[in-house]
């Protein structure tokens, strides 16, 4: 979908604007990643870090569709009938992100309405065929978050676990809290007017993701060809599943909650708040914060509606 | 990842599709008929028209014929560039993993075995390659990218185990170590293919034979600029749960964690940037001119990073002197890792054009016509460039009379695009190769001769004067 990117700080910031961490910085994917992690040891964090940013560089190289050479870009130029072979990662966040164009009855869609459907996935052999032509794969929506995931994956090996890692600040993957804390403190915020905050959160072991535009952005509806209309942000958030030992010892890979996350923030700006809810309800944890755009009318501000956790369902629009 | 700055692109195909605008409650139907799936009900083997791809898969495949011949094939060193090289191998048709063999048993072996498994292959572990040989009765090819100083013993008792061989740059740490690689490859008469995989790059192919060769876009080279600059980062380090023991350490040469992660930088294990990173553009130089230099200086130090765990130069700044048919040519290459701006190109200088090319995908290769030089048409017509992108012709008007910039030159660029993963081309060569199909891009003597101008560089630097290379230095 069409879509004026925010930079850094699409409405979820540290709260007080930074972290009590050791905090280590990396350019990739139009954004910078970060690793906030507590460790004694300086060196060893950074070398941890280090080895998470070469992770998401190699990430880059396979799931951009501005990489020439990459998967992606691989498939992209593919005809109908045509086949290729693709690495594990890249068959990993097309299946993600076909179950959540699913999921979310094609508001999700990296095809950017395209054909996602025509586009047949095997998993098993780690082909990927297009059935028809002009299939267009864009993973903007999903790769940072899948991002970081993997990098949470990679910092658990080097026992990194009091860490928060982000792209763009708009995936964040908290794990494990500070020790003596709750959680990680973080903020969201009116894209149009970051001073505002709108909600205080500590999270541990949960995925964050936002969506927001600044003033005058728009979203294509890919149902309509349209400007979307009536959102200005939103955020979910998906508690990261606890492995279990006996799924550890599959091959299967662990459940990618920041990707999950980062698509549905940006199917969440195209859905109606009904669809949303429904959501949220059938999805134990599953929770969400939209902002609406304000009347032209009113003169105050909306207030945030949320959906899912432990909150009763939408609140209506008061100003 | 996605651009800032770039155009996505409209979903015009919405409404061809038929799709109309959905109504709240055709959504909301929609999310209430897909089956109770969850956040992260996607199986891993969860799969639309299964079957049908599978079978695809044996027939449709680009560039596979239905019956390609099996290589069995071994990795030996699951490291950095041996993970990179997999990656390329699980996208060629027709490998058979038989066996992966690493002495980081804890953390790098394993990863790689899960990693091929996964991709229907049941690959033997071993730490020990000679156990490896010896156990492994059907093996083909070897696989190589263990550090630098193991490349002669490896490749040499692979080669004699009968293997073919693929081994990644530099040959060795040192040059007798290269010269038994090519005795041995002689000897078995098994093939040994070095990992300088631009040689088999498609847009660096093109460049040389079409544009180079045939057409001598640039005139008389005379003089050429290279350059890795590589940003600061960390050194290397690795899991503390996955600490390799040290009496196994110092059995495989290494005398700490520290030296195994980063052995590159220790004398008598690697060769420092120059070499790492040097190698692959210096042999270049000498791929494009068709020639070996006559003589090296160089200047580098320790400028930076400490001594103590930085035994190599981690700053090199390096002129070559070469003899070609049109005249002499000055070659200069700089390595760095302090800094990476603008990263990794070589640029050859003529006397009619310029050729500036990167193995990065997104840099490609630009070429600039010098204005006196004759016209590049019957070239851009032909498609061995494309027609060039004009430069603006930018105005200054002051006063009476039109001042006007000096023009920039006309910008072609090459319309090769490798859509594989960078080493995916020198990996296919070589089995293409080892099929009888083909003939190796990089073999051991043409890899030889860049061991010989590359690693020259150190000694150089310590000389603090001009080295000269014999013609004799480069054959064996």
């Amino acid at each position: 979908m069409d879509r004026e990117r925010t930079d850094s700080g699409v409405g979820i910031a540290a709260r007080g604007d930074r972290f009590d961490a050791r905090r280590f910085s990396h350019e990739a994917m139009a954004t910078v990643f970060e690793v906030h992690a507590v460790h004694p040891d300086e060196r060893y964090a950074a070398q941890a870090a280090q080895a998470a940013f070469e992770l998401v560089d190699r990430l880059e190289g396979e799931l951009s569709r501005f990489r020439p050479n990459s998967d992606i870009a691989r498939i992209n130029h593919l005809a109908a009938g045509g086949s290729t072979r693709v690495g594990a990662s890249t068959m990993e966040c097309l299946v993600i992100a076909r179950h959540m164009f699913d999921l979310t009855a094609g508001a999700f869609d990296v095809s950017i309405g395209s054909g996602l459907p025509s586009l047949e996935l095997n998993p098993e052999g780690f082909l990927v065929r297009a059935t028809a032509d002009g299939v267009q794969i864009d993973l903007g929506g999903i790769g940072k978050g899948y991002a970081v995931d993997r990098m949470a994956d990679l910092l658990g090996e080097w026992g990194l676990e009091r860490a928060l890692v982000h792209g763009g600040f708009s995936s964040v993957l908290a794990l494990e809290a500070p020790a003596g804390r709750d959680g990680w403190p973080l903020t969201l915020s009116d894209p149009a007017d970051p001073s505002r905050v709108l909600a205080a959160l500590t999270v541990r072991q949960m995925a964050l993701g936002a969506s927001g535009m600044r003033k005058g952005g728009h979203i294509v509806d890919p149902f309509t060809g349209e400007p979307a209309r009536g959102r200005r942000a939103a955020w979910v958030a998906v508690p990261r599943p606890t492995v279990s030992a006996s799924a550890a010892a599959t091959d299967a890979p662990p459940p990618r909650a920041a990707a999950v996350t980062d698509a549905l923030t940006t199917a969440f700006m195209l859905m109606s708040l009904e669809a949303i809810e429904a959501l949220c309800n059938r999805s134990p944890g599953l929770e969400a914060w939209m902002l609406p755009e304000p009347d032209a009318d009113l003169m105050g501000q909306v207030s945030l509606l949320h959906f899912g956790g432990n909150g009763p369902g939408y609140t209506s629009t008061s100003s | 990842m996605a651009g800032d700055g770039e155009q996505d692109k409209k979903p015009a195909q919405a409404g061809n599709k038929g799709l109309g605008r959905l109504s709240r409650r055709d959504v909301l139907a929609g999310l209430s008929t897909v089956p109770a799936l969850g956040l992260f009900g996607y199986a891993w083997n969860q799969q639309h028209k299964y079957q049908q791809a599978k079978a695809d898969a044996a027939a449709a495949s680009p560039g596979a014929a239905a019956n390609v011949q099996e290589i069995n094939i071994a990795l030996l060193g699951a490291g950095a560039q041996g993970q990179v090289l997999t990656d390329s191998m699980l996208r060629i048709p027709g490998l058979r993993f038989r066996a992966v063999c690493d002495v980081w048993t804890e953390y790098n072996q394993k990863r790689v075995v899960n990693q091929l498994k996964k991709f229907n292959h049941s690959p033997n572990a071993y730490e020990d390659y000679r156990e490896m040989l010896d156990k492994e009765k059907e093996l083909d090819a070897v696989v190589i990218a263990t550090p630098d100083f193991w490349h002669s013993r490896h490749a040499v008792d692979c080669l004699k185990a009968g293997k073919h061989v693929y081994c990644e740059k530099e040959m060795s740490n040192r040059l007798e170590g290269a010269r038994a690689m090519v005795a041995a490859a002689r000897d078995t008469g098994k093939l040994l293919q070095i990992g300088h995989q631009r040689r088999s790059n498609p847009r660096y192919l093109h460049c040389y034979e079409k544009l180079l060769r045939e057409a001598k876009l640039l005139g008389r080279v005379v003089t050429i600029s290279g350059q890795w600059n590589r940003a600061l980062a960390p050194d290397l380090g690795a899991p503390d749960r996955y600490k390799i023991p040290e009496p196994r350490l110092k059995q495989y040469g290494f005398k700490d964690m520290h030296q195994f992660r980063n052995w590159r930088w220790y004398r008598g294990l690697g060769g420092g940037p120059i070499v790492d990173l040097g190698s692959h553009q210096i042999d270049i130089y000498g791929w494009f001119l068709g020639a070996n230099p006559t003589g090296v200086m160089a200047s580098g130090g320790t400028l930076y990073h400490d001594p103590a765990t930085h035994e190599w130069y981690d700053t090199a700044m390096v002129v070559y002197d070469f003899d070609t048919p049109a005249g002499p040519v000055k070659a200069f290459y700089q390595t760095q890792t302090t800094n990476g701006s603008q990263g990794y190109f070589e640029n050859f200088m003529g006397d009619q054009g310029t050729l500036l090319i990167s193995e990065s995908e997104v840099y490609g290769a630009k070429l600039y016509r010098d204005p006196n030089a004759p016209a590049w048409d019957t070239w851009v017509q032909q498609g061995y460039i494309t027609a060039p992108k004009l430069q603006e012709i930018k105005e200054k008007t002051e006063g009476v009379t039109d001042v006007r910039e000096s023009v920039s030159p006309d910008e072609h660029k090459v319309s090769i695009v490798l859509r594989d993963p960078y080493h995916q081309p020198h990996l296919q060569n070589f089995f293409d190769t080892v099929r009888g199909k083909g003939k190796l891009n990089c073999p051991a003597e043409v890899a030889y001769e860049s061991a010989v101008a590359v690693l020259k560089v150190n000694e150089a630097i310590e000389a603090k004067s001009r080295l000269a290379f014999r013609p004799e230095d480069f054959r064996i």
